[in-house]
C-alpha cells in the first residue's frame, strides 16, 4: 500500500523527522557545544564525562585541556577552523583528535579517540598524487567511478565500496564497485528513490561525508536535550557524530551492513550520487585523517564529473544533426516532393535518430519505412498520442491501453505533427526492449509495516536482488532526439506552406483562366453558371465553357479531370482549350469528344477526365448531347424532368479510341437543361444514385429561370464542399 | 477509420479489400498498396470493392492505371464492385471503366484459379 494513505503518512512522517537535530550522537565519540570565547560548555553528550574522565557541565574547555592544547585550540579558532581540524590532544584516556565547527551560536567540539579506528597508513598518503592522477586520466565515468571505488576501498579497507548514481527520479543505480571477493556483486543494482529520503539527499548535498562505525551503537543523548540560546535540539547537520535515523539503521541491519559510510558526489552543485561503503565483519572505523583522504577523493571525482557525464549525454548527438542536416539539404533540393526527399534518398527519415521504424505522412499520404505497425494501425496510433498529450513515449500501452499488441513494433513512438491542417506527421518506431532491470529489492512492495505506534517506514527484508521485466517498454527518447524531430517537423511545415501559397497562386491564376469572367451573350439563349470552388486547400478540376459556333449554334460545356491541386488545373486548362478548337472544327459534339480522347491518349497518358457537351442551335430549339463519361443532363420539360441516358460513352483517356455517340433532344418554351459536375451529387448522405434523384426532384419543382433556378438547385442539395461543385443551366428565350 | 487497403486472398488469388471511401485523399494509398502486390508478380489479383463506401474519380483513375499494369504484366485482374454496391458501382458505370476494369458482381463470379492447370 504504497500509494494508498497510510503510507503516504508513514513517508511523510520520515520525511518530517528531525534528522538534522536528532538530539543525540555516535558513541565512537563526545561531542562538546561551548561559548565562545569564554569556551564554558552549554551542550555536552552524556559519554563526555567518561572520556574527560571528570564531570564537563559547568566547566570550560580551558580547564579540560592542559594549557599547550588550550593555547593551540585558542590560536585555531582565530583562524580557518577546516585548516585546524583535527586537533590532536591528549586526554587521560589517550590521544584524541578534536574536531572543531560552529553552529547554533557555538563551538561544536567533537572527541573522536584514536585509539580504535583503522589506520591505512603513512604508504596510502604518499601515493596520493598518483591516485589523483589515475582519476583526472579517466576519459569515461566507467573508468573515472572503477577508479574511485577500487581507490576508496583501498584507502578505508571497507568490505564493498559502490559507485551510486542517481537518475532523474533519484532512483541509484551502482555504476562502479570494488567488494571483498567472497561478496555477492552489487553491480548494476537499482535502489527505488524511498531508500533515501529527500531530506536526506538535501543534507547529503551540503555535507560530503557521513559514517557510522557500528549500526548496532546506542544513541548517546545531549545534555541539556535543548539548547537554552535558541530553544531546541542543538543543530547537528554538519556534526561527524550525528546520530542518524532509526529507519536508516533498520535499513543497514537489514542488508547484514555493521559498519558504513558515505561520500557525496556533486556535479555543478547537485547531488549526482554516493560513494557508499560498507563492511559487514564487524564494526568500522577508519581514522579521521583516513576520512578526510576519502572526502578529497569524492570532491576531486565531483570536480571531473562534468566532463564524462557530458560526453555520455552528447554520445549520438552529433550524428542526429549532421542527419538532421542532411535531410534539410534533401527537402531543400526538392521542396515540391517532400515525401520522396524524405523516404527515397540516401539519408531516410528513419536515419535521423536511433529507431526501428519511421512513418512520413504528408499531405495525407502515407509512407512506412522500417519496422512499423500495419499501415491502418498507424494513423489512428499517432493521432491517439498527439489527442492525448503524449507524442513521445516510451511506453505505448501507458498512454492507449488499445495499442498494446502494437509492442512488437511501437512499444516506443516519437511523433511530431507537420502543420498545415492536413493531419500530417512524422513518427519514428522503437520496439518493446524487454528491459531487464535489477532492482536492489522489489520497489513496489510495501514499504510500510504495522506497528503498535501505527504505520511506519520499514525497509524492505530482503536484498536479494530481483529482476523485474518491463513488457510494452521501449529505450526512452533522448532530448536530442526530440529536437531534431521536432526541427524537422518545423521544416517542413515552413517548405510546406510556401509550396502551398505558391500552388494557390499558380492554380487560382489557372483556374481564372478556365473559368468565363462573364459568360457570352448568345442570341435566343438564356444561360447561368455556378461555379464553387472546393474548399480544400488545392484546386479541382471543374472547367465550363460556351463556344460559339458558326452559324449561330453554340456548344455548352461541362468537364471534370480526375485529381486535385496544380497538376490537375493545368490539364483542366490544356483540355479546355483543345476542346474548344475541336469544337470549332469536327461535325458535331461526338466527334469533338474524339478528338480530345485522341489529345489525353497522346499528350497526357495515364489521365482521366469526363465530359459533357450540349450544342443548342437557339434558332430551332435543337440539341445534340454527347457525354465521355460524365453524369448526364438533365432535361426538365413540360411533360417532366428526366436524366438523359443516351449518347454516352467511357471517360476521356480510357479508351484509345472512344467512338463517342450523340442523342438529340428538343427545347420548347420554358423547357431547361441542367449540366452539373459530380461534385453536386456524389457527396449525397444516400450515395450518388439519391443525389441523382434529390436533384431531379429539385429541377422539376424549380422556378424556370435559369439563374434562379440554379440558386434554387444549390440551396436545396447544399452539395458539401469537398470537391468543386459547377451546374450550368440552358433555356431558350 | 475512413479508409484502409488490406491485403487478403480471394478464390485463392492475391487481393486488396478496400474498406472505407476511395478519393484524392486516398487513392492513391489504393495505388500504392496495389503496386506493391504487383511487385511481388502474382499469377492474379483481385481487388474487393465490396466494402467500399465512396468512390470518385480519383479512385477510378487509380483503378485504371491498376488495371494498364496488369494488362502490361499479363497479370489477371478482376475488381468486385457488387451492383448492390450503388455508391461505387454507378460512377464506375457512369465512366464505363468495365471497358478497361474487368469488373465482376462478386468473388462467386472469379474463374477458377486452377483452371486449365493439373490437379496433382
Amino acid at each position: 500500500m504504497p500509494g494508498g494513505p497510510a503510507g503516504e503518512d508513514a513517508l511523510l512522517r520520515c520525511a518530517d523527522e528531525p534528522i538534522a537535530v536528532p538530539g543525540a550522537v555516535q558513541p565512537h565519540g563526545a561531542l562538546v557545544a561551548v561559548t565562545e570565547p569564554d569556551l564554558a560548555v552549554v551542550v555536552a553528550s552524556a559519554n563526555a564525562p567518561a572520556l574527560f574522565g571528570r564531570p564537563v557541565a559547568g566547566t570550560s574547555l580551558d580547564q579540560l585541556l592542559d594549557d599547550e592544547d588550550t593555547a593551540r585550540l585558542l590560536a585555531g579558532l582565530a583562524g580557518d577552523l577546516a585548516e585546524v581540524n583535527p586537533l590532536r590532544v591528549r586526554l587521560a584516556g589517550g590521544e584524541v583528535d578534536l574536531v572543531l565547527h560552529r553552529a547554533d551560536g557555538l563551538l561544536v567540539t567533537e572527541w573522536e579517540p584514536v585509539g580504535g579506528a583503522e589506520q591505512a597508513g603513512a604508504a596510502w598518503h604518499r601515493r596520493l598524487p598518483s591516485t589523483l592522477q589515475r582519476l583526472s586520466a579517466t576519459a569515461t565515468l566507467e573508468e573515472l567511478t572503477e577508479v574511485l571505488a577500487r581507490d576508496v576501498r583501498a584507502l578505508t579497507g571497507f568490505d564493498r565500496v559502490m559507485v551510486y548514481r542517481f537518475d532523474a527520479e533519484w532512483n541509484g543505480e551502482v555504476i562502479a564497485e570494488d567488494r571483498r571477493e567472497d561478496l555477492e556483486p552489487f553491480l548494476g543494482l537499482r535502489y527505488p528513490a524511498g531508500d533515501i529520503p529527500a531530506q536526506a539527499r538535501a543534507l547529503y548535498a551540503t555535507n560530503w561525508m557521513r559514517l557510522i562505525p557500528d549500526a548496532g551503537y546506542r544513541p548517546v543523548p545531549l545534555e541539556p536535550p535543548v539548547t537554552p540560546s535558541t530553544g531546541r535540539p542543538l543543530d547537528l547537520s554538519g556534526a561527524m557524530l550525528r546520530s542518524v535515523s532509526p529507519v536508516h539503521l533498520e535499513y543497514l541491519a537489514n542488508m547484514g551492513v555493521v559498519s558504513s559510510m558515505s561520500v557525496s558526489l556533486i556535479d555543478r552543485g547537485k547531488l549526482w550520487g554516493l560513494i557508499a561503503c560498507h563492511h559487514y565483519a564487524g564494526p568500522h572505523r577508519p581514522s579521521y585523517a583516513d576520512r578526510v583522504a576519502t572526502e578529497f577523493l569524492g570532491r576531486t571525482a565531483s570536480l571531473l564529473l562534468p566532463t564524462p557525464v557530458a560526453a555520455g549525454e552528447q554520445n549520438g548527438m552529433l550524428e542526429v544533426a549532421q542527419r538532421r542536416a542532411e535531410l534539410a539539404a534533401a527537402i531543400g533540393r526538392t521542396p515540391r516532393s517532400l515525401t520522396e526527399a524524405l523516404t527515397e534518398g540516401e539519408v531516410t527519415a528513419l536515419d535521423l535518430l536511433p529507431a526501428a521504424g519511421v512513418a512520413v505522412r504528408i499531405n495525407g499520404q502515407l509512407r512506412l519505412l522500417g519496422e512499423t505497425p500495419p499501415a491502418d494501425r498507424v494513423v489512428p496510433l499517432v493521432q491517439g498520442l498527439l489527442a492525448a498529450g503524449s507524442p513521445v513515449t516510451d511506453a505505448v500501452s501507458r498512454v492507449l491501453p488499445e495499442a498494446a499488441d502494437l509492442s512488437g513494433t511501437a512499444s516506443g513512438v516519437l511523433a511530431v505533427e507537420v502543420a498545415g491542417g492536413r493531419e500530417d506527421f512524422l513518427a519514428w518506431f522503437r520496439p518493446e526492449t524487454l528491459r531487464e532491470i535489477t532492482w536492489g529489492g522489489n520497489p513496489y512492495t510495501s514499504t510500510t509495516a504495522q506497528t503498535d505506534a501505527g504505520p511506519r517506514l520499514s525497509p524492505r527484508r530482503s536484498f536479494d536482488a530481483w529482476s523485474e521485466t518491463v513488457r510494452e517498454t521501449a529505450r526512452p527518447w533522448r532530448e536530442h532526439e526530440v529536437d531534431a524531430a521536432r526541427g524537422l517537423a518545423a521544416l517542413l511545415t515552413g517548405t510546406a506552406a510556401n509550396r502551398a501559397e505558391e500552388d494557390n497562386r499558380l492554380a487560382t491564376a489557372l483556374q481564372r483562366t478556365l473559368l468565363l469572367e462573364q459568360l457570352p451573350k448568345v442570341p435566343g439563349v438564356a444561360l447561368a453558371a455556378r461555379y464553387l470552388p472546393s474548399e480544400e486547400d488545392v484546386v479541382g478540376g471543374d472547367w465550363y465553357d460556351i463556344v460559339p459556333l458558326p452559324g449561330g449554334r453554340v456548344s455548352i460545356v461541362l468537364g471534370d479531370v480526375a485529381g486535385h491541386g496544380l497538376a490537375a488545373a493545368a490539364i483542366t486548362a490544356q483540355l479546355r482549350h483543345a476542346l474548344r478548337a475541336h469544337l470549332l472544327r469536327a461535325p458535331g459534339p461526338a466527334a469533338a469528344l474524339d478528338g480530345l480522347n485522341e489529345v489525353i491518349g497522346a499528350l497526357l497518358p495515364g489521365e482521366l477526365a469526363t465530359a459533357i457537351v450540349a450544342e443548342l442551335d437557339p434558332a430551332t430549339g435543337d440539341v445534340v448531347v454527347a457525354s465521355a463519361g460524365h453524369p448526364p443532363v438533365l432535361v426538365a420539360t413540360a411533360a417532366g424532368t428526366t436524366y438523359l441516358h443516351e449518347g454516352r460513352g467511357p471517360a476521356l483517356g480510357l479508351l484509345d479510341v472512344a467512338d463517342y455517340a450523340e442523342t438529340r433532344v428538343h427545347l420548347d418554351g420554358d423547357d431547361r437543361l441542367l449540366l452539373f459536375s459530380d461534385g453536386l451529387v456524389e457527396r449525397s448522405a444516400d450515395g450518388l444514385a439519391a443525389g441523382l434523384e434529390d436533384l431531379r426532384a429539385a429541377v422539376a419543382a424549380g422556378p424556370a429561370d435559369p439563374q434562379e433556378l440554379l440558386d434554387a438547385v444549390l440551396g436545396a442539395l447544399n452539395p458539401p464542399r469537398t470537391d468543386d461543385v459547377t451546374l450550368l443551366g440552358v433555356a431558350r428565350t | 477509420m475512413l479508409f484502409d487497403v488490406e491485403r487478403t486472398t480471394i478464390a485463392g488469388r492475391a487481393a486488396l479489400t478496400v474498406r472505407g471511401e476511395v478519393d484524392t485523399a486516398t487513392s492513391t494509398q489504393l495505388a500504392t498498396a496495389a503496386e506493391a502486390l504487383l511487385d511481388t508478380s502474382p499469377a492474379g489479383l483481385v481487388i474487393d470493392l465490396s466494402p467500399t463506401r465512396f468512390l470518385d474519380s480519383s479512385g477510378a483513375r487509380a483503378l485504371v492505371a491498376i488495371a494498364r499494369r496488369c494488362t502490361a504484366g499479363g497479370i489477371d485482374l478482376h475488381v468486385i464492385a457488387p451492383r448492390t454496391n450503388r455508391p461505387v458501382r454507378l460512377p464506375l458505370e457512369l465512366l464505363q471503366l468495365e471497358r478497361v476494369v474487368p469488373l465482376v458482381n462478386s468473388a462467386g463470379e472469379l474463374p477458377s484459379v486452377n483452371a486449365g492447370r493439373e490437379t496433382p
